[in-house]
């Protein structure tokens, strides 16, 4: 019955070994709190864009994930630090030696999420394009819809968002010639240029070379051009085919797209770092308690002892776990005195 | 006749002490947000002051900024002093200054009391600029191949971006300046030549605005040109349209923009005001309860701490008193020198 990975402890490099452990279990707390406000953040901007996004689009589940595993490394970060604070001080320990065993359990657990987290962080991102693609779309398409029930947001969302991210269309500007973004109610029947275009066009709809208002650059040094941005003759001094500043130039596709991969990156570089720092934080908590416990919860004790990871290797801890299920089960047939089975799993465990 | 009079034994005075010098560094953090809530709102004058003429009076948030200084330095000050309260050997060195140092911090809270209510008072001063600056603004909205006014363009049409707004006091300030350039204008075309010869000024003057002034909430595309004219657009009527264009001015919403982040800074203040003022008044009992230790050789024993050592009427001619000695104090002498000469003479 070998411990695995054994480490011997005396007083002072238990000292130090505890000292360490309060100062990592502090950054980790600090770095669990991080990741909350971070996510939180990401949930924030998700719920603005939600539109933008396809229905099927998974990449909500990433800050709800992260959310999670922050809120499970500052936990662990704090009652880390107050444990290993408490194993200083002889008066203070004992009521920690209960914690500790599910602090290491939950510590796992929370370590899983952690991971789950960073694989989502890594994964999700890809599928963001066609999700944006097929958002998009859907929302330049019922721009005009400001009466049908379900997209009469759209106008004004889309709006606001080529107006607060400083983008036009989904890829550039020419987007908007190919969707009728104007309301057949605004469009004049007795018009015969609207009855031209609605005519020429094999599917009834009104398309210019114009675009909307949100468009529009404030940095141009004339007033904003919206409409025959094709034709090079409507405006003076405008020729539509050299750049000019009175569009914003670039899609709303690729600001969305880099805005949230960026956030994305941050938060996993997040994750990845509090990984680390929980599973530093866990070993040294798992060796401090195996080191007391040996001592018999004696903190000052000047003797040395041995610190483990796990009491016996793999085969003989299954071996020993499948026992007590068996000799756990065995009793109810018998009826042999229930009373019996759990003191004994409690000597074999400790 | 003491005013508020209170028995201190040498425990509450060791609580006073203690509490007081948590309250103090209480008070340095409130001093550091006195501070930084000037600079803030130095820095957003700052940074509209293209619309303001460059002639805002910054005397708000400079005042702030100089409070939240002064509050660090005298609370650390204070803090120290009922940190070595405890400390009779320690206190013998702060003694001669505390009166003096009480004064000051009497002066300090009044000055606080009078920056917070110039919080609240001092808007009437900024609607003047304000009014004065988007005039100007607007004016030179066209000129963005001039020097020092190229960029009132970008700052007028994000200002009406952000903050929700058209024009001074509505749109139709758009329809009294030409807002644009000559440059941009086809001079070739009957209309253009139509409308500058109709004008006595000679200006090309449109009713329309800005893209700026759009209202992204409306169900139809943003109509920004011929606003007045009705027949010019399908199932268009200009007088019962609102949701087209921002209704609201940019002045009115500056202005209360501006007006709700002095008035929370304003109450923010008050709220340190009165903080401070119950630091001075635990800090004069503390001074009063260690000075009317009967005997020097007991610091053990019970005390005094009064807040006025006579009653108000009193004191007030008790100081009376004093600054008419000041002013006799040399005719006093004089007199005595001619008495004793006279004598002499005599």
């Amino acid at each position: 019955m070998a411990p695995v990975l054994p480490l011997v402890l005396p007083l002072q490099p238990r000292i130090r070994l505890a000292q360490g452990l309060w100062l990592l279990s502090w950054l980790l707390a600090l770095a669990g709190g991080l990741i909350l406000l971070c996510s939180g953040h990401l949930l924030v901007q998700l719920r603005h864009l939600g539109t933008f996004l396809a229905p099927s689009c998974q990449f909500p589940a990433l800050p709800q994930a992260s959310l999670a595993a922050g809120a499970v490394a500052l936990g662990t970060g704090l009652v880390g630090a107050g444990a290993s604070r408490a194993s200083l001080n002889a008066a203070l320990y004992p009521p920690w030696r209960g914690v500790l065993g599910p602090l290491l359990v939950a510590g796992t657990a929370g370590g899983g999420l952690l991971v789950l987290a960073l694989g989502l962080a890594l994964a999700l991102p890809g599928s963001l394009d066609e999700a944006l693609e097929e958002g998009l779309g859907t929302a330049l398409a019922h721009y005009r819809d400001t009466e049908v029930p379900g997209h009469c947001q759209d106008k004004r969302l889309v709006d606001e968002l080529q107006l607060r991210y400083h983008c036009c269309g989904r890829h550039g500007y020419k987007d908007w010639f190919g969707v009728q973004w104007v309301s057949s109610r605004y469009l004049d029947p007795s018009d015969q240029d609207v009855v031209d275009r609605i005519q020429s066009n094999v599917e009834g709809l009104y398309l210019t070379d114009g675009v909307p208002f949100s468009c529009c650059n404030p940095h141009s040094p004339r007033p904003c051009l919206q409409n025959h941005l094709s034709d090079s003759y409507a405006h003076p001094l405008f020729d539509p085919r050299q750049p000019n500043q009175n569009l914003w130039a670039q899609g709303c596709h690729e600001v969305l797209l880099e805005h949230l991969q960026d956030l994305a990156g941050t938060l996993g570089s997040m994750l990845a770092v509090t990984f680390l720092l929980q599973a530093l934080v866990l070993l040294g908590l798992r060796y401090l308690q195996t080191a007391l416990e040996g001592l018999g919860g004696v903190i000052d004790g000047e003797g040395e002892t041995q610190g483990y990871l796990f009491p016996s290797g793999l085969k003989e801890m299954l071996k020993t776990a499948w026992l007590q299920g068996w000799v756990a089960r065995r009793p109810a047939p018998e009826e042999a005195p229930p009373g019996e089975a759990p003191p004994k799993e409690d000597l074999s465990e400790a | 006749m003491a005013l508020l009079k209170v028995k201190f034994d040498q425990k509450k005075r060791v609580k006073l002490a203690q509490g007081l010098w948590l309250m103090n560094w209480f008070s340095v953090l409130a001093g550091i947000i006195i501070f930084s809530l000037g600079l803030f709102l130095k820095i957003e004058l700052r940074k509209r002051s293209d619309v303001m003429n460059n002639s805002e009076s910054h005397f708000v948030p400079n005042s702030l900024i100089g409070m939240g200084v002064l509050s660090c330095v005298f609370n650390s000050l204070a803090g120290k002093i009922c940190y070595d309260a405890l400390d009779p050997a320690k206190y013998a060195r702060w003694k001669p200054w505390l009166k003096p140092y009480l004064a000051i911090c009497v002066l300090f809270n009044i000055v606080l009391f009078l920056v917070a209510l110039c919080c609240f008072l001092l808007r009437g001063s900024l609607e003047n600029t304000l009014s004065q600056g988007l005039k100007n603004g607007m004016k030179y909205y066209r000129d963005t191949d001039t020097p020092g006014r190229c960029f009132m363009k970008k700052t007028i049409d994000m200002l009406q971006i952000e903050f929700k707004c058209c024009g001074n006091n509505g749109f139709r300030d758009w329809f009294e300046i030409q807002w644009i350039s000559n440059r941009y204008l086809d001079f070739s075309s009957k209309e253009v030549k139509d409308r500058i010869k109709s004008n006595v000024d000679g200006r090309y003057l449109v009713d329309g605005v800005p893209f700026s002034c759009c209202n992204p909430s409306s169900p139809r595309p943003c109509i920004q040109y011929q606003i007045t004219n009705n027949s010019a657009h399908y199932s268009y009527d200009h007088q019962t349209e609102e949701l087209n264009l921002w209704v609201r001015g940019c002045r009115a919403a500056l202005l209360s923009y501006y007006s709700s982040l002095m008035n929370s800074m304003g109450i923010v203040t008050l709220l340190i005001w009165l903080f401070e003022v119950t630091i001075t008044i635990g800090l004069r009992y503390l001074q009063t309860s260690l000075d009317s230790v009967s005997n020097p050789e007991e610091p053990e024993s019970e005390s005094e701490g009064w807040l006025l050592e006579k009653s108000v009427p009193e004191t007030w001619k008790a100081f009376l008193e004093s600054v008419k000695k000041l002013g006799k104090g040399n005719q006093v002498e004089v007199e005595g020198a001619d008495a004793g000469q006279t004598p002499e003479a005599s």
